[in-house]
C-alpha cells in the first residue's frame, strides 16, 4: 500500500511539474519566436527566458527520486 | 578578460592631416568618437570634397559591374596585388579605375542585356509555343490572306458563350466581312481564330477591349508574320538561344579572367579612401590645427606615437586624456582570453558584450560549461561520436561562431569520454557487458549524485557572489554590494540550518543560524526599500532555488542515463540479432541528439541564470576601430 501511494506521489511531482513547466515554455516560446523574428541578437536572453521554467520540472524529479529512494 | 582601454585626443597642424589619417587607418587601433566639444567641424577642401563624390560614383558603377561579371576563383596575389594598389597613389588608381570603366562598361553591360533578353526569351517562347500548337489545328482551316488581320482568341470553355456572342455581334461591325473558326481543344478551353480585314482593326479591338475578351499576345516580332509560319519562327529562335548563351557567357567569362581582379582590388582601395574622408566629419578644426578624439586600447599607445612620429614628424601629438567615471561606463570593449578560451566570447557575446570595466566570465565558462556538459553526457560512447563529429565538421568550417561552437563541441565531448569512464557508461549499460566497472555508478547512486550536483551549484554559485562582491568593491557600487552580502549571509544561515536540522552540525549552532538569517533578510529589505520587507525574503528564496537548479545536472543525465538503458533492455527483448540492433540504434540516435542538444542548453543556462546573474553587467559598446577594411 505504501509502496504504492509513494509511486502515485511521486508521479505526480514530476507529471504536474511537466504540466507546468510545458505551459510556461508554451508561453515563452511563442513569445520568444516574435522577438527573434524582430531582433536576432537577443537570441541569448530568449534561450535564458525560456530555460527558466525548467527548474519546476527539475525539482519535480528531484523530490519524485527523494520519495522513491529515501526510507 | 577585458582589454584596459585609454582616450587619446590626437593634435596636428592642417599641413599634416592627410598623413596624419592615413597612419591611424593604417594603424588600425583607435575608435574615433563624434567631434570633440567646444571646437568646430573640420571643413572637407573642395578637393577633397570632390574626390569623395568621384569616388562614390565610381564605387556605384565598379559594384554594379562586378556584380554583372561571373565570379571567379580569388587569385593567391590578392592580397599583395591590393597591398601595391593601396600605395601606389590615390589619383592614378582613381584615373585607371576610370580608363578601365570607360572600356570595359559598355561592352558588359551589352552583353548581360542580351544574356538578360536570351534568358527571358527561352522561358517565354515555350509557352508562345505550347497556345500556338493549340490554335495550330484551327489555322490549318483558314487561307493566308492580304491586308486580312489575325486574332486567335483562348476562351474558357464555361465562357464560350462569348463566341457566340461574337458570332451575333461581328457582322454589324465588319459588314460581314469576317471569318471566326472555334474548337474545343482541351477539356477546359475553347479556341478561336477571327481573321477580318485589317480596315476594321481598330473597331474590333475596342470591342474586344470592352467586352474584356483576352487575346493571345505574341513576341512584337511575330505579330506580323503569318499565323501558321510563327510556330515554326518561335522553334528557330529556341534552337538559336542556347548557342548564342554560351557565346555570350564566354565573353563574360573572358572579360572577368582579365579584369575581376583589378576591379575587386580598385573597388577596396577605393572604399579605404572614402573611408578616410568620411572619418574627417568626426574631425575638429581650429584655425591652425585639427583635433581628433579615440578610444584605443592602452598597451597600444606607444607604438602608435612612435608610428606618428616616424610617418608624420613632430606636428602632431597624441597624448592620453584622464577620464571621468561616466566616460569610462561608454568606452568600448574589447574582449582578450587565453587562446583556449577564446571561443567561449561567442557565448557571452550571444547574451550580452559585458560592460566596460566589469568582469568578463569568459574564462570560468571555460572552464565550467564543459565540465557540466561532460557530467550531464557522461557516456564514453556518446561522447566519442560527439567528438568524431565535431571533428569532422571542424575540418569543413574555417571561421565564425559556428566554429567557436564546434571547438566547445570539442572540449565537452572530451569532458563526456572523461565522465564516461568515472560512471563506467559507454551507451549506457553496454559499458557493464563489455567489462567496464564503473567508480561511481550513478543509475544507482541518485542521492550522491544530486549531492554532488548541488556542491557544484554552491561553488559556482559562491563564486558568482564573490566576483559580485569583488565587483561591487572596485566600481563603487554601495547599494549591489550590500545587496550580494546580504544574500551571501541568508545562504550561509540557510545551510547551517540544514546542517543542523539533518545532524551534521551540534544543535547549538541553530541559534547562531537563525540569528544570521535574520541579520541577512535585514539588510536585503534595508537594500531593497519599503517592498523589502515582502520581497526580501522571496530574493532569499529565488537564490536557494538558484542552488538548487544545479539538480539539473544530475537529473538530464539520469534521464538520458534511463533512454539508454531502455534501448538496450528492448534490444533484448526483441530476441532477433538484426532487430534488436536496428531498434537500439533508433533509440541511441535520438538518445544522442537530445545528449547533444540538451547538456548544451542547460549549462548554458546554469551560467546565464544562475552563475552571471550574480556580477555579470552586460551592454557594453563593441570596440570598432577605423582600420582598413582590406579586400575579402
Amino acid at each position: 500500500m505504501e509502496v504504492g501511494l509513494a509511486a502515485i506521489g511521486a508521479g505526480l511531482a514530476v507529471g504536474l511539474a511537466a504540466v507546468g513547466t510545458g505551459l510556461a515554455q508554451g508561453r515563452i516560446g511563442s513569445a520568444g519566436a516574435g522577438v527573434i523574428a524582430e531582433k536576432p541578437e537577443l537570441l541569448g536572453t530568449m534561450i535564458v527566458l525560456l530555460a527558466i521554467p525548467e527548474t519546476m520540472i527539475i525539482l519535480g524529479f528531484a523530490v519524485a527520486a527523494i520519495i522513491l529512494l529515501v526510507k | 578578460m577585458l582589454v584596459q582601454m585609454s582616450k587619446v585626443q590626437i593634435i596636428g597642424t592642417h599641413d599634416v592631416l592627410e598623413r596624419t589619417v592615413q597612419t591611424l587607418h593604417n594603424a588600425g587601433v583607435v575608435q574615433i568618437t563624434e567631434k570633440p566639444p567646444l571646437v568646430d567641424a573640420l571643413a572637407l577642401d573642395e578637393r577633397a570634397a570632390r574626390q569623395r563624390d568621384e569616388i562614390t560614383q565610381l564605387l556605384t558603377r565598379l559594384d554594379a559591374l562586378l556584380a554583372l561579371l561571373p565570379a571567379h576563383p580569388q587569385p593567391k596575389d590578392l592580397n599583395a596585388r591590393y597591398a601595391a594598389e593601396a600605395t601606389r597613389g590615390i589619383n592614378k588608381v582613381i584615373a585607371a579605375a576610370q580608363r578601365a570603366l570607360a572600356q570595359l562598361d559598355p561592352t558588359a553591360q551589352d552583353l548581360a542585356r542580351r544574356r538578360d533578353e536570351l534568358e527571358a526569351d527561352q522561358v517565354t517562347l515555350p509557352r508562345y509555343a505550347k497556345t500556338m500548337r493549340q490554335l495550330m489545328p484551327l489555322a490549318a482551316d483558314l487561307a493566308p490572306l492580304k491586308n486580312y488581320e489575325t486574332v486567335a482568341l483562348l476562351v474558357e470553355r464555361r465562357f464560350s458563350a462569348v463566341i457566340e456572342m461574337l458570332r451575333v455581334q461581328l457582322p454589324e461591325i465588319t459588314n460581314e466581312q469576317f471569318e471566326l473558326v472555334s474548337r474545343d481543344i482541351d477539356p477546359d478551353t475553347t479556341a478561336a481564330i477571327l481573321v477580318f480585314p485589317r480596315e476594321h482593326s481598330a473597331a474590333i479591338h475596342t470591342f474586344l477591349g470592352r467586352e474584356s475578351i483576352t487575346q493571345v499576345r505574341l513576341p512584337d516580332e511575330l505579330t506580323n508574320v503569318p499565323f501558321k509560319d510563327a510556330l515554326a519562327t518561335i522553334e528557330t529562335r529556341l534552337a538559336q538561344i542556347p548557342p548564342a548563351l554560351k557565346n555570350i557567357h564566354r565573353e563574360l567569362d573572358a572579360l572577368a579572367d582579365h579584369w575581376r581582379t583589378s576591379l575587386a582590388v580598385w573597388s577596396a582601395v577605393l572604399r579605404d579612401r572614402l573611408q578616410e574622408l568620411e572619418v574627417l566629419r568626426r574631425f575638429g578644426a581650429t584655425q591652425y590645427t585639427f583635433v581628433v578624439v579615440g578610444w584605443m586600447p592602452r598597451k597600444q599607445i606607444a607604438a602608435l606615437r612612435d608610428a606618428l612620429a616616424r610617418q608624420v614628424g613632430d606636428h602632431v601629438l597624441l597624448e592620453e586624456l584622464p577620464l571621468t567615471e561616466r566616460e569610462r561606463e561608454h568606452a568600448p570593449v574589447v574582449l582578450a582570453n587565453p587562446r583556449p578560451a577564446q571561443p567561449f566570447e561567442f557565448l557571452v557575446r550571444l547574451m550580452a558584450l559585458p560592460r566596460y570595466g566589469t568582469i568578463d566570465p569568459t574564462p570560468i565558462m571555460a572552464i565550467f560549461l564543459p565540465i557540466f556538459f561532460g557530467m550531464i553526457l557522461g557516456d564514453i560512447g556518446y561522447g566519442a561520436l560527439v567528438l568524431l563529429g565535431t571533428l569532422y565538421l571542424l575540418r569543413k568550417v574555417k571561421s565564425g561562431g559556428f566554429k567557436s561552437l564546434l571547438i566547445i563541441m570539442l572540449y565537452c565531448a572530451l569532458w563526456s569520454i572523461a565522465f564516461g569512464f568515472w560512471y563506467g557508461e559507454f551507451f549506457g549499460t553496454l559499458g557493464e557487458a563489455i567489462g567496464l566497472h564503473p567508480f561511481f555508478n550513478r543509475g544507482e547512486a541518485v542521492l550522491p549524485l544530486f549531492a554532488f550536483s548541488i556542491a557544484l551549484g554552491i561553488v559556482q554559485v559562491g563564486l558568482g557572489f564573490a566576483l559580485g562582491i569583488y565587483q561591487a568593491i572596485k566600481l563603487h557600487q554601495r547599494h549591489a554590494l550590500l545587496d550580494r552580502v546580504a544574500k551571501v549571509i541568508a545562504l550561509i544561515a540557510i545551510f547551517m540550518l540544514v546542517a543542523v536540522s539533518s545532524d551534521a552540525l551540534p544543535k547549538e549552532l541553530f541559534t547562531p543560524g537563525l540569528a544570521l538569517l535574520i541579520v541577512g533578510t535585514v539588510l536585503l529589505m534595508r537594500t531593497i526599500g519599503w517592498v523589502g520587507i515582502l520581497l526580501a525574503p522571496i530574493e532569499i528564496l529565488g537564490t536557494v532555488s538558484n542552488i538548487l537548479s544545479y539538480l539539473r545536472l544530475a537529473a538530464i543525465g539520469l534521464a538520458s542515463v534511463y533512454l539508454a538503458m531502455v534501448a538496450n533492455e528492448l534490444a533484448g527483448i526483441t530476441g532477433n540479432i538484426i532487430f534488436g540492433v536496428i531498434v537500439a540504434g533508433l533509440f541511441h540516435a535520438l538518445n544522442l541528439a537530445l545528449g547533444i542538444f540538451s547538456p548544451t542548453i542547460q549549462s548554458l543556462r546554469l551560467h546565464y541564470v544562475e552563475f552571471f546573474s550574480k556580477f555579470f553587467e552586460g551592454g557594453g559598446e563593441r570596440y570598432a576601430p577605423f582600420k582598413r577594411e582590406g579586400i575579402a
